[in-house]
């Protein structure tokens, strides 16, 4: 699994996310509300709350989906609202949208990835064969269910190995083997060094060691251990 | 706006290649726009001639006009469905995401459209010519004059196909931008397919003149500005 | 407390000097009229109408500026990102919309006993037709309203755009145009321009001009004011820490 090559080096930190005073207003409403979040390098934090909660748009602008209307702060050092693609090179934000061309086969889209990355497609079969998705390779993704789509995604990340994982509602529609897949991702993320966000209603996998936070609202309300 | 450059990464017009591959494989999977372009374009061209004949003469003359508009019509639709794959699964948002020179986006975007304008071209060529007598004087400025006008409307068409796509945008919106914008592609490629099915080469060069400028300025300014269209 | 006195003192200055400007552009205005109207001499050959120029050509002449406005502030936008600039292209659009509308109405009006049709594809005329529907294409897209800071960059994006195009469609319809020599060589204008008929011709220019810089800071007020009741209606929710320009 190749690490994506950049020649700018990461100024050297111990904070993944350090997000301060983040608002997001759609229109008139307040999706999130001056949050503040900040997450240690290495460490995993769930994000729990009510839908309309502002889990998902907190996600996505630290993954830079989406700019803050008010606030700011660094992702892995880089400065959100400056330094975007340096960000982008370096996480990677998984949803329900699985993002890949109905039309192409799972292997057509990682190469695709591959290509706009740099990153040499000899790894493409080992991440797809960890996902348990080797055999479907060559087989469009329009007949995918949900669950093969996520792990095609989560192949995707294999390949990418980025630093910081946002994940937006993973299990949702998800079978038993993708649920065990995004399991197998996050349980073995401390020990590759990768920081991983990770807003859900479901249970956190069994023995992952982690924070969580309390969204309501727009605001981040409570921290439990 | 500016790609992230590094040894590893390829350079931007790799990553328009790439993009420009993906979306003609998805053309050939899922025949999305030849389906509808193909049918929309005959249509069009069979209405002209319902319009404007059945004397032929007045089809003669006008057919150089009404090749041109039934190619930007089907260059609106064209750009749009460009941009209707990249919402099937959020595929632009992935885009976006991607540490790529998001111009490269634009750029493979606008070949995409290109080439497939230029298949529908040919095909609107034949049609014309039989339905509409159109006699083929000097083929290769005709030729030109085709490639560089289409190349126009794609790139208009790839710039703004972007807002287009976006859930509040109103359907009359996307025409409304891009027809009044592509209104020197209209009159020059017209002006000179007339001339070069006249056989009057000379004269058909300035128009074709005028068709590269216009490529040349929006396709800077598409790689220009495109990624603030992107940016949320 | 001298924040508050700040600002009063800021809305006193800016409307007293709307009024001003307000004042001079009547002034100017009533200047002109009575310049194109009584003071200058019938055109020789068009007769009256041929005062519709003095309307005209200064409208045209805004129809062109109010986009040069719009153009300078969207890139001013999407440079610093700053609300200001998006607020001047949007008022700019929407004053110049009309400035067009009313170049291309007073250019049919006066072609209509010259020329006897109401359109003869004149060359400038119909670059201002063409620059309408680039105005109009910009506040379509300006009425999109669930994301302001989206619209403001598609906003700039279509003004910066539109503006490198004028030129070029310019361009196109005059050598289109120049195919066909008419029957008429008569073009929008008076071949012969005395003393006053350009004297009037200045002052219109200068007091639709003032009047674009008055319905301007009109505009730019309703605008400002605007933000801030949006923003005093989200303050009890989100009281941004980060000052916000104006």
């Amino acid at each position: 699994m190749q690490r994506p090559a950049s020649h700018v080096s990461a100024p050297p930190t111990t904070v993944a996310v350090d997000l301060v005073g983040v608002t997001r207003l759609f229109g008139t409403v307040p999706a999130v509300v001056r949050a503040d979040l900040r997450v240690e390098r290495g460490e995993t934090v769930v994000l729990r709350g009510p839908n309309g909660a502002g889990k998902s748009t907190l996600l996505r602008i630290a993954a830079t989906a989406l700019s803050p209307t008010y606030g700011g702060g660094t992702v892995l050092g880089f400065d959100l609202l400056r330094e975007r693609e340096q960000i982008r090179a370096r996480a990677e934000l998984m949803t329900h949208s699985t993002r890949l061309y109905e039309d192409l086969t799972a292997a057509e889209n990682l190469r695709l990835w591959c290509r706009l990355l740099g990153i040499g497609p000899e790894g493409i079969d080992a991440a797809l064969d960890r996902v348990g998705m080797l055999e479907v390779a060559g087989e469009r993704v329009r007949g995918f269910s949900q669950g093969m789509r996520q792990r095609v995604a989560i192949a995707r990340v294999l390949l990418r190995a980025p630093e910081l994982l946002l994940l937006d509602e993973p299990y949702t529609g998800l079978d038993s083997e993708a649920r065990y897949a995004v399991d197998d991702l996050l349980r073995r993320a401390p020990s590759e060094g990768r920081t991983v966000v990770l807003a859900t209603h479901h249970p956190a996998p069994q023995g992952l060691e982690h924070r969580t936070l309390h969204m309501d609202g727009g605001r981040i309300v409570r921290e439990a251990p | 706006m500016s790609a992230v450059a590094s040894p590893g990464r390829p350079g931007s017009f790799r990553q328009a290649a790439a993009i420009l591959a993906k979306d003609l494989r998805i053309e050939v999977r899922g025949r999305h726009a030849a389906g509808t372009l193909l049918p929309f374009a005959a249509t069009l061209l069979i209405a002209f001639g319902f319009a404007f004949g059945p004397g032929r003469e007045v089809l003669e003359r006008t057919a150089p006009g009404l090749l041109w508009m039934a190619v930007l019509f089907s260059a609106v639709m064209a750009s749009r469905r460009a941009y209707q794959t990249e919402t099937e699964d959020g595929a632009l948002e992935g885009l976006l995401l991607a540490p790529i020179d998001k111009a490269a986006v634009f750029l493979g975007k606008a070949a995409a459209v290109t080439v497939e304008l230029l298949a529908l071209v040919v095909a609107v060529l034949v049609m014309v010519v039989a339905l509409f007598d159109l006699s083929i004087g000097s083929p290769l400025p005709l030729v030109a004059a085709f490639a560089l006008g289409v190349v126009g409307l794609a790139a208009v068409g790839s710039l703004f196909g972007v807002v287009a796509e976006s859930a509040r945008t109103r359907e009359a919106v996307f025409p409304m931008l891009v027809l009044p914008l592509v209104t020197p592609v209209l009159i020059a490629g017209v002006r000179a397919t007339d001339l070069a099915a006249a056989g009057r080469t000379s004269e058909a060069a300035q128009w074709l003149g005028l068709l590269l400028a216009f490529d040349v300025v929006f396709l800077s300014i598409g790689v220009l500005v495109f990624g603030y269209l992107m940016e949320d | 407390m001298a924040a508050a006195a700040e600002r009063a003192l800021g809305k006193a200055t800016s409307r007293n000097g709307e009024r001003i400007l307000g004042s001079l552009a009547a002034v100017a205005l009533g200047a002109s009229l009575v310049l194109s109207l009584v003071v200058a001499p019938p055109d020789a050959v068009q007769g009256e109408v041929q005062r519709l120029m003095y309307i005209h050509v200064p409208a045209a002449w805004l129809a062109y500026l109010s986009f040069a406005v719009v153009f300078v502030g969207s890139i001013g936008y999407l440079r610093t990102r700053k609300t200001r600039w998006d607020r001047i292209a949007g008022a700019s659009a929407e004053i110049g919309v009309m400035f067009t509308a009313l170049a291309i109405v007073l250019g049919a009006l006066w072609g209509k006993p010259v020329w006897g049709t109401w359109w003869t594809w004149d060359p400038r005329l119909t670059t201002t037709a063409v620059l309408l529907l680039i105005y109009l294409g910009y506040l379509s897209i300006r009425r999109i309203s669930d994301n302001p800071s989206r619209r403001a960059r598609w906003c700039a994006v279509v003004g910066i755009v539109g503006f490198v195009d004028v030129p070029i469609v310019h361009l196109s319809v005059v050598w289109w145009r120049s195919l066909h020599q008419g029957p008429t060589v008569l073009r929008l204008g008076s071949p012969e321009i005395e003393g006053t008929m350009l004297l009037a011709l200045l002052a219109g220019v200068a007091a639709f001009t003032l009047v674009y810089a008055y319905l301007m800071t009109l505009r730019l007020r309703v605008g400002r004011l605007e933000d801030r009741a949006a923003r005093e209606a989200l303050s009890p929710i989100v009281e941004p820490a980060v000052e916000v320009e104006v």
